[in-house]
């Protein structure tokens, strides 16, 4: 499904990417997993096509389409979905009009009937109601004074609505009670399926044991540095990233 | 001769004829106001836009100034649908006026001969009365003859002048005291778009004591031609009444639109007002409130958005002529293409408004790098205990939202169209009467795009 090849991508002139190759087919999980600063946001953002984030070299490809040539709304119809590590508070822009703009877009580029207000809102309380998500947080403007936890769920419910083929979860797993992780995990779960592929960024093992990766990389300073199974999660888990790096003798 | 001569002249005798005409049968009182309207304007002739006259540097009225403008004839093939202008609730007093002309078929309750004649119609009740200020005029209503032009002198402008001088019709709105009145009050003023047309509507509103009132004001038009309005609003607010005013401006892409709106209000009394202006070639809107005794509150937002070359020029000013009173002024703006916003917030605290609270905000967003934001507060305080503060902030669209924005699948111009709603919203939800706010909402959506 995405093709990554020798990807670079500089931020204000810095170089961050240098050079990240990852194949992510249909019906798999991978965990990326690296250190604070690694740049492991940054490769959801050069992927999902936020300005600012310069591709400098290397290429993506979803579906076999240059992914890298598309601007991000066009990415998003496709199918590619970024959960947000800092979802964005927009003051006075509506949860409910932002997120059926988006689906109604994303239904029309693909030739289907859009929905109206009336019949979106009984899609989105259903899905609301599915995350566990306070309805009243559907009128109230995007992310704005939402809790930390809250915001996550919210990324979880546009995931919801959107139904995309490749998500990409940048931390949705961080800043989450017990509880909130495994709804929210579960969830996703439940809407993975073989014809979904699934980026999961994250600092922690737990949530892994929802979303059973089929493979884990460990990024390190702009490169892959180490992939493999599930074993390799637990393996940082224990060691740490200096010493698995050490270990493997980079 | 130069243009503006040319035209200086085309008024003249037009004012003549219309004295002869449809001006004739007034009383002498309102035949005395119209003439001496007109003589101010001929003193002052219109403004020009010229350092040192402050009120209207940023704004040039050439394009007035040297056209001819004459009283819109009823337009016969006009005919107008009432639909897309109708607030959404089962309630409403409506008013309509077809190019300043009455229209009773587009008017709820219109009033038959006997009615107007009794004095029971004029007196109200427990409900507000809504009629023509024409009606008011000629079966002598003792309000009418009291309160025109009582705030709004011709002395002010050209403009106001301009407006007493072909005072024919309008809307006289009389809220009698303690009279609470749940639905909106509707005066639609539809401009049917010829070219070289012109109206000059009245509006007269006496909000009497502990009464509550919403009235709105449409300006709307059929078609596109360079015409111009010239309205003028005088609104009596009594001791602790409650008076919500909305304007909302869709004129023409090429129409004139020039609005000015006096307000005095007694003690413990409240307004809010919002305009709205999202049409003209031209806009100048002027609002004033005085705040004649303790307590009075003053709440006056609004908002504007102009693409192409559209010019909107907005004034709010607050007189704090007695102690305790609070006024707030915000407005909002939204610039795309080469269009040029201004705005002038002014308070004055006289000598002994002590406990003045004055507040003022302007913030502008700017979605082309062609648009241009004027901003210009005007403090005069001579009280010592008073809180006044203004602040103005002009920006662009946040980089992070519209990425995020995009990253949902909403293509760039719809992103933008969110992001300018939901900046504005803080003015639209200013607006208490949730059919007024639904109508505001409705239309700023389909100016600017990005779903309902
Ligand atoms: N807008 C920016 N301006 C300057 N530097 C940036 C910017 N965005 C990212 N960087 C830098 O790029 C590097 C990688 O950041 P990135 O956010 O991708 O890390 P990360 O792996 O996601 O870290 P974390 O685990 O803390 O989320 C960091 O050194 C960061 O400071
Ligand atoms: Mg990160």
């Amino acid at each position: 499904m995405l093709e990554v090849r020798g990807l670079r991508a500089e931020v204000n002139g810095v170089e961050i990417l240098k050079g990240v190759d990852l194949s992510v087919g249909a019906g798999e999980t991978h965990a990326i997993m690296g250190p604070n600063g690694s740049g492991k946001s940054t490769l959801a953002f050069a992927l999902a096509g936020r300005p600012g984030y310069e591709v400098t070299g290397g290429e993506a490809l979803f579906d076999g389409e240059d992914l890298l040539a598309l601007p991000p709304e066009e990415r998003a119809r496709k199918g590619l979905f970024l959960s947000f590590q800092h979802p964005v508070e927009i003051p006075g822009v509506r949860m409910d009009r932002f997120l059926r703009a988006g689906y109604n877009e994303t239904r029309k580029s693909k030739g289907e009937a859009e929905l109206d207000p009336l019949q979106f809102d009984r899609l989105i309380r259903g899905k609301a109601k599915s995350f566990r998500m306070d309805p009243a947080l559907i009128k109230r403007s995007v992310n704005e004074g939402f809790s930390g936890g809250e915001k996550k769920r919210n990324e979880a419910l546009q995931m919801a609505a959107l139904e995309p083929r490749l998500r990409i979860l940048d931390e949705i797993d961080s800043g989450l009670d017990v509880d909130a992780l495994r709804e929210i995990a579960e969830g996703v779960a439940e809407m993975s399926g073989p014809d979904t592929a699934t980026i999961l960024v994250t600092h922690y093992e737990r949530i892994l044991a929802y979303l059973e990766p089929t493979h884990v990389h460990v990024l390190m300073d702009g490169r892959v540095a180490r992939s493999g199974g599930r074993e390799l999660a637990r393996e940082v888990e224990e060691r740490g990233y200096d010493r698995l790096t050490a270990g493997a003798g980079v | 001769m130069s243009a503006s001569a040319n035209s200086a002249t085309a008024w003249a005798e037009q004012f003549h004829a219309f004295e002869r005409n449809g001006a004739a049968g007034a009383p002498q009182w309102l035949a005395n106001l119209r003439r001496s309207a007109f003589g101010a304007f001929e003193r002052a002739g219109f403004p020009t836009a010229r350092r040192g006259n402050e009120p209207w540097k940023y704004t040039n009225v050439r394009p007035i100034a040297e056209s001819v403008f004459t009283i819109a004839e009823p337009n016969a093939e006009a005919s107008v649908d009432l639909a897309p202008y109708e607030l959404p609730c089962p309630r409403v007093h409506r008013l309509t006026f077809v190019d300043g002309r009455y229209a009773a078929h587009l008017s709820t309750e219109p009033a038959s001969e006997a009615e107007l004649r009794s004095g029971a119609l004029w007196r109200g009740g427990d409900g507000p009365v809504v009629g023509r200020l024409a009606d008011a005029v000629e079966y002598r209503v003792p309000l009418a003859q009291e309160r025109l032009g009582s705030l709004a002198s011709a002395e002010d402008d050209a403009f106001t002048a301009l407006n007493t001088a072909f005072l024919r019709d309008g809307a006289f709105v009389h809220v009698p005291a303690g009279a609470v009145v749940p639905e909106p009050i509707h005066l639609l003023f539809i401009a049917t778009g010829r070219s070289a047309a012109a109206t000059h509507p009245r509006a007269l509103i006496s909000a009497d004591a502990d009464s509550s009132a919403t009235v709105l004001m449409s300006f709307e038009s059929l078609d596109g031609g360079a015409y111009f309005t010239n309205a003028v609003t005088e609104a009596i607010v009594g001791p602790g009444a409650n008076l919500r005013l909305c304007a909302l401006q869709r004129e023409s892409a090429g129409a004139f639109h020039i609005a000015s709106t006096r307000i005095r209000q007694a003690r413990g009394s409240r307004v809010s007002s919002v305009v709205v202006d999202l049409g003209g070639r031209l806009s100048r809107r002027e609002i004033s409130a005085a705040l004649e005794e303790p307590g009075a509150e003053v709440s006056l937002c609004g908002l504007y958005y102009g693409d192409g070359e559209r010019h909107m020029d907005n004034r709010a000013f607050v007189d704090h002529a007695a102690p305790e009173a609070t006024s707030s002024e915000i407005y909002k703006g939204v610039l795309d293409g080469a269009s040029r916003g201004v705005f002038c917030g002014g308070a004055l605290a006289r000598p002994g408004a002590q406990k003045t609270v004055a507040r003022q905000t302007n913030k502008t967003l700017l979605l082309s790098p062609g648009a241009e934001a004027d901003s210009q507060p005007k403090l005069e305080i001579f009280a010592d205990d008073v809180s006044c503060t203004h602040g103005s902030a002009v920006g662009q669209p946040d980089a992070d939202a519209l990425f995020y924005l995009k990253s949902r699948g909403i293509g760039a111009d719809a992103a933008l169209a969110l992001l300018a709603r939901g900046f504005m919203s803080e003015v639209i939800a200013a607006i208490e009467d949730g059919a007024v706010r639904q109508r505001v909402e409705d239309a700023v959506a389909a100016r600017l795009g990005g779903g309902a």
